[in-house]
């Protein structure tokens, strides 16, 4: 028996997640999973590795289609959009990877100026002036000739970043955004998540494991484990709230709800140590 | 029992695979449209699959020449016959050689690139990346590679027909002593344009253009994201699209004749 929390609903969301069921090679990742993104607000996607964070993102994006329940973005239900539809929600997404994805063949300029070259016409100057904004904001302007082979992780991550809010889109969804980041560059990525959205009131999930870093830049974080949702708040009542979900995984316990081990036989009998023999 | 069933299974597989190509070849035709728009990519690959195969098209298409040179002349002067050398390197570089040999090579210089190229992309979450960004992996990815492919190859089989020719010239006439008139008056008389060079050399080179780059793009699209992966879809194109060639070689003769 999971102990859950209701989720609790939000009338001005942007994103509500409603009974999605998805199971992938035979394993339940989301057992009628309820949840809500709300708008102008930074959510943060917390829980243990392997919960389907990302694979949440890929509901919201379409990039998924969940076996039950609805995902729906501005009240649209995202699994029966027709293709162009979708591709219409997207470019008002933007999307970080969790590995960056950058477009191999183009420098570190093409690379965020590519949504821009694809879905419009402006004038080339004003596109320069676009990118080397973006590129200000997270620190690489300097970088722009660069070739994504010659960059560092952490350096590909803020590429990535400056593309996938080169277009101010309604909703960023970022995929473990802090991961590689030194220190300085991880203070200006939060101080950049938290302008973008104060000051273009930019909605944003976050997939993240840095607890510290959540509490900086979060309003909402939601702790899913065992395909629902476990505990819910803000960053600070969450931390504290004491149960045992939050106490094993900010407390980092191997016991607890949530099983440190992937499920396996006997150990002592896979190490060749019967029970009984001396 | 068991080895029958193995025997099927692979039938099965092998038609699946087919049936899955075949529906890849319906939306990269129903996305030409689209990729009217990403022409300067277009552009790009035909630079990538045609301009950079042309130093394995003209070395090959050189010395198969002059291999053939030496070998027909030295059969022909025991009939007494070494003035048909040009026009028989001429009818077996258009009608066989020229399309088949540089669809062999064109498969395992281009068509290897491009399964690697986008089963890596694949890999590394560019396609997905794109797919994000609104931006259609079909019409921008799959469609370029595929028309450079189709227009590439008749070209590169027109430099490699040139090159052997050139090379049996080189063999026959500078070398063996073959009268130079004789060689060209020969072989002008006895190739025919529609005949030859059209049936024989574009159209046969436009279909195996057409079917490597479908299955190098096709191999890619679907890899499995890994290294394992990327390296069995490159084998796969090699091992198909050469099968494909030889087997629809002689479909297109048996047709074209």
């Amino acid at each position: 028996m999971i102990d859950t929390v209701q989720a609790q609903p939000d009338n001005d969301a942007l994103v509500r997640i409603r009974g999605l069921t998805t199971v992938l090679n035979g394993k339940v990742v989301f057992d009628k999973l309820d949840l809500d993104i709300p708008r102008g607000k930074v959510t943060a996607i917390m829980g243990p590795s392997g919960t389907g964070k990302t694979t949440l993102l890929k509901h919201i994006t379409g990039q998924m289609r969940g076996d039950a329940g609805q995902v729906l973005v501005e009240g649209r239900n995202v699994a029966e959009m027709p293709r162009d539809a979708l591709f219409e929600l997207r470019e008002r997404i933007g999307y970080l990877f969790q590995n960056s994805a950058l477009l191999t063949d183009f420098d570190v300029f093409e690379n965020v100026a590519f949504p821009l070259r694809q879905h419009t016409r402006l004038p080339e100057v004003l596109i320069r002036n676009i990118v080397l904004t973006k590129l200000q904001a997270v620190g690489l302007r300097g970088a722009a000739s660069l070739m994504p082979s010659e960059l560092s992780g952490g350096m590909a991550r803020r590429v990535a970043l400056a593309r996938a809010i080169v277009f101010d889109p309604m909703l960023i969804l970022y995929d473990e955004p802090f991961v590689g980041l030194d220190p300085i560059a991880l203070n200006q990525v939060l101080k950049l998540i938290r302008t973008l959205n104060e000051t273009l009131g930019i909605t944003s999930v976050l997939v993240a494991h840095e607890l510290e870093a959540i509490k900086q830049v979060a309003d909402v974080v939601y702790l899913i484990a065992n395909g629902k949702v476990v505990a819910q708040g803000d960053p600070k009542t969450i931390a504290e709230s004491g149960s045992p979900w939050t106490s094993q995984f900010f407390g980092g316990e191997a016991d607890g709800p949530v099983p440190f081990q992937y499920p396996a036989g006997d150990y002592a009998e896979a190490l060749g140590f019967k029970q009984g023999v001396a | 029992m068991s080895a029958r069933m193995g025997h099927e299974n692979v039938v099965i597989g092998s038609l699946a695979q087919i049936g899955r190509c075949g529906l890849f070849l319906l939306r990269i035709l129903s996305a030409i449209p689209r990729s009217m728009r990403h022409v300067t990519e277009t552009v790009r690959q035909l630079w990538f699959v045609g301009g950079m195969s042309l130093t394995i098209i003209m070395t090959s298409g050189l010395f198969v020449g002059m291999v053939l040179g030496l070998q027909l002349y030295h059969v022909l002067a025991i009939f007494g016959g070494t003035s048909a050398t040009g026009s028989v390197v001429a009818l077996s570089v258009y009608r066989e050689l020229g399309p088949v040999v540089t669809a062999l090579l064109f498969a395992g210089r281009a068509g290897t690139s491009i399964t690697a190229e986008i089963g890596l992309m694949r890999a590394t979450d560019q396609i997905a990346a794109m797919e994000m960004m609104a931006v259609d992996p079909i019409a921008y990815v799959a469609v370029p590679r595929f028309l450079a492919g189709i227009i590439a190859m008749p070209l590169l089989c027109c430099v490699f027909c040139g090159l052997s020719i050139f090379g049996g010239h080189l063999v026959a006439v500078d070398w063996l002593g073959v009268d130079n008139g004789t060689f060209w008056s020969n072989m002008t008389a006895t190739v025919d344009v529609w005949d030859d060079v059209i049936n024989g050399l574009i159209w046969k080179s436009l279909v195996f253009g057409a079917v490597i780059s479908l299955i190098a793009v096709f191999q890619g699209y679907t890899t499995a994201p890994t290294s394992e992966g990327v390296a069995y879809a490159t084998t796969r194109t090699v091992v198909a699209s050469s099968i494909a060639i030889l087997a629809l070689d002689f479909v297109l003769t048996a047709f074209l004749m």
